[in-house]
């Protein structure tokens, strides 16, 4: 009787699935569970030539083909009543393989996630979950690993601020049942998990909030957005173009970034993943074109406008300015005036609850970006 | 803190992460709709195999993935074949859970005894 050495599980359900062994001379064998048969584990058991072992390890080769192909047609049955962890007695059999039920795996089951190669993508694995990586280079990086406080503290600030309005921009293209599943409120925030990690000063940030029921809180539609805007960086006519699409805050947020990357002397890199994907994403603008853009861009002007919903109390009126503030639920005050044609303030008490109707300007002037809040439309709440 | 089965000692690991927030993973189950049986470990099943500490607690818990292609390219083996996916909603409250394994997305998952299982899973 043949015995084998298993040497590696190469995969696990609710017990060994696939195992890796050898024999006392060093062959090569590989093992797959078949259907049980009276109480025992049953695997099918195979050798294999080391080189197209490695290929299957690699992902190249499917586990039937490798099985199939086992030199001579030699093929085996081990019984177990427990993991395979010791020696396996292993049972000749008679006939091909191929022909047999119940034993083989069906076609198509490759090891096709053998190590990664991207480190950012490792990492999201590792932590199931979106994360985002950047690098950068100030000036006190020249003298070391390191990175002025002021400096990365307002970076991080940037960054956040970008990543936020990304997110909220590509989320308002969404149906409205898909925009309601977002948490709108900090879906988009991130969190530094690797402060200062090895390389030039790069920072690896990974959602605050694991996947929920829209997938990854539309911090990946985010993200997307973001590859969208930096895409153009290189190029300052296309930068505009992009930034008078998307518009409002997320293109404020990015001439912010360029204007601190601008002021502080440094490129920017970044790469991000989560779990599903083949590959990080990358992008990144070079402290010339951040130069560049952040000159050409601080001129723009644009103005965007949306409907919102505020609720909360009557706070504070001036009805002959048609001023008025209201106290949301989350502590903040919102002030605005009336939209033409909007409603007048005569009927509402202060101290009441109301729900409020608003066209909300933001204007983007000079880099700068400025809010305003239009009543159109008021009820009781 | 009760567990769905009885555990064996030091178990789960220390570094096994509490569940918190929300996430989905995915399981291999024979019925659909899902019943306890589809969630009953290795351990509880087949409770005389041969075993060492490791496995005794690997054993305990429930194999599930965080992908679900992970969880589909298992029912390639004769094993499994027949089984379906399921994807279970975990949050706060459903246990705790640890990388294990070769396979990348794969987890062990050893559920608190008040989580309600069936009611957070689906056949998909």
């Amino acid at each position: 009787m043949k015995t084998v050495e298993p040497t590696d599980i190469l995969d696990y359900y609710d017990g060994v699935l696939l195992f890796e062994a050898r024999d006392p001379l060093g062959g090569h064998y590989i093992g797959a569970a078949a259907e049980p048969k009276d109480g025992y584990d049953r695997f099918v058991v195979t050798g294999v030539r080391p080189e197209r072992l490695r290929e299957f390890r690699a992902g190249a080769v499917d586990l039937r083909t490798l099985m199939l192909e086992s030199p001579w047609g030699e093929w085996y049955i081990a019984l177990t009543n427990g993991d395979p962890g010791e020696s396996l007695v292993l049972e000749p059999q008679e006939g091909n393989l191929a022909d047999t039920t119940g034993l083989l795996p069906l076609e198509g089951y490759t090891l096709d996630d053998g190590p990664i190669d991207d480190p950012v993508l490792q990492q999201a694995h590792d932590r199931n979950n979106v994360v985002l990586e950047f690098s950068v280079e100030p000036s006190e990086a020249a003298r070391g690993h390191r990175v002025g406080m002021a400096a990365l503290g307002r970076l991080l600030l940037q960054m956040q601020s970008v990543v936020k309005y990304a997110c909220l921009s590509a989320v308002r293209d969404l149906s409205f049942r898909d925009r309601n599943a977002f948490d709108a409120r900090d879906g988009y925030l991130m969190d530094v998990v690797v402060p200062a990690a090895p390389g030039s000063y790069r920072v690896i940030l990974e959602a605050a909030k694991p996947p929920d029921k829209f997938g990854y809180g539309g911090l990946d539609l985010g993200l997307q957005r973001l590859d969208e805007v930096f895409a153009c960086a290189g190029d300052p006519g296309l930068a505009l173009e992009s930034l008078q699409k998307h518009k409002g805050q997320l293109a404020s947020s990015y001439i912010k970034l360029m204007q601190f990357l601008s002021d502080n002397d440094t490129g920017l890199s970044y790469s991000w993943a989560y779990p599903g994907l083949e590959s990080a994403s990358c992008g990144g603008v070079s402290v010339a074109d951040a130069r560049r853009l952040a000159s050409t861009l601080s001129g723009v002007t644009s103005r965007v406008t949306e409907f919102v919903m505020l609720e909360g109390e009557f706070e504070r009126v001036n009805r002959r300015r048609g001023d008025w503030g209201l106290l949301t639920d989350n502590g903040g005050v919102k002030t605005g005036s009336i939209a033409v044609d909007g409603p007048d303030l005569d009927g509402l008490e202060v101290g009441k609850r109301y729900r409020f109707q608003c066209e909300k300007v933001t204007e983007l002037v000079a880099g700068r970006e400025r809010q305003t809040l239009y009543l159109v439309r008021v009820e009781s709440a | 803190m009760a567990y769905r089965e009885p555990l064996p000692p030091d178990c789960p690991p220390d570094d096994a992460e509490e569940i918190t927030t929300r996430r989905i993973v995915y399981r291999l189950v024979e019925s659909n709709p899902p019943t306890n049986d589809d969630f009953r470990s290795l351990l509880a099943k087949e409770p005389d195999r041969k075993r060492n500490n490791d496995t005794e607690c690997q054993e305990s818990g429930l194999s599930v993935f965080s992908r679900s292609n992970d969880a589909l390219s298992c029912t390639k083996f004769a094993k499994l074949q027949g089984t379906m996916l399921c994807e279970v909603t975990l949050n706060r409250g459903s246990g705790r859970i640890l990388r294990t394994g070769n396979r990348r997305g794969h987890h062990t998952w050893w559920p608190l005894a008040d989580f309600d299982i069936l009611a957070n899973s689906r056949v998909v």
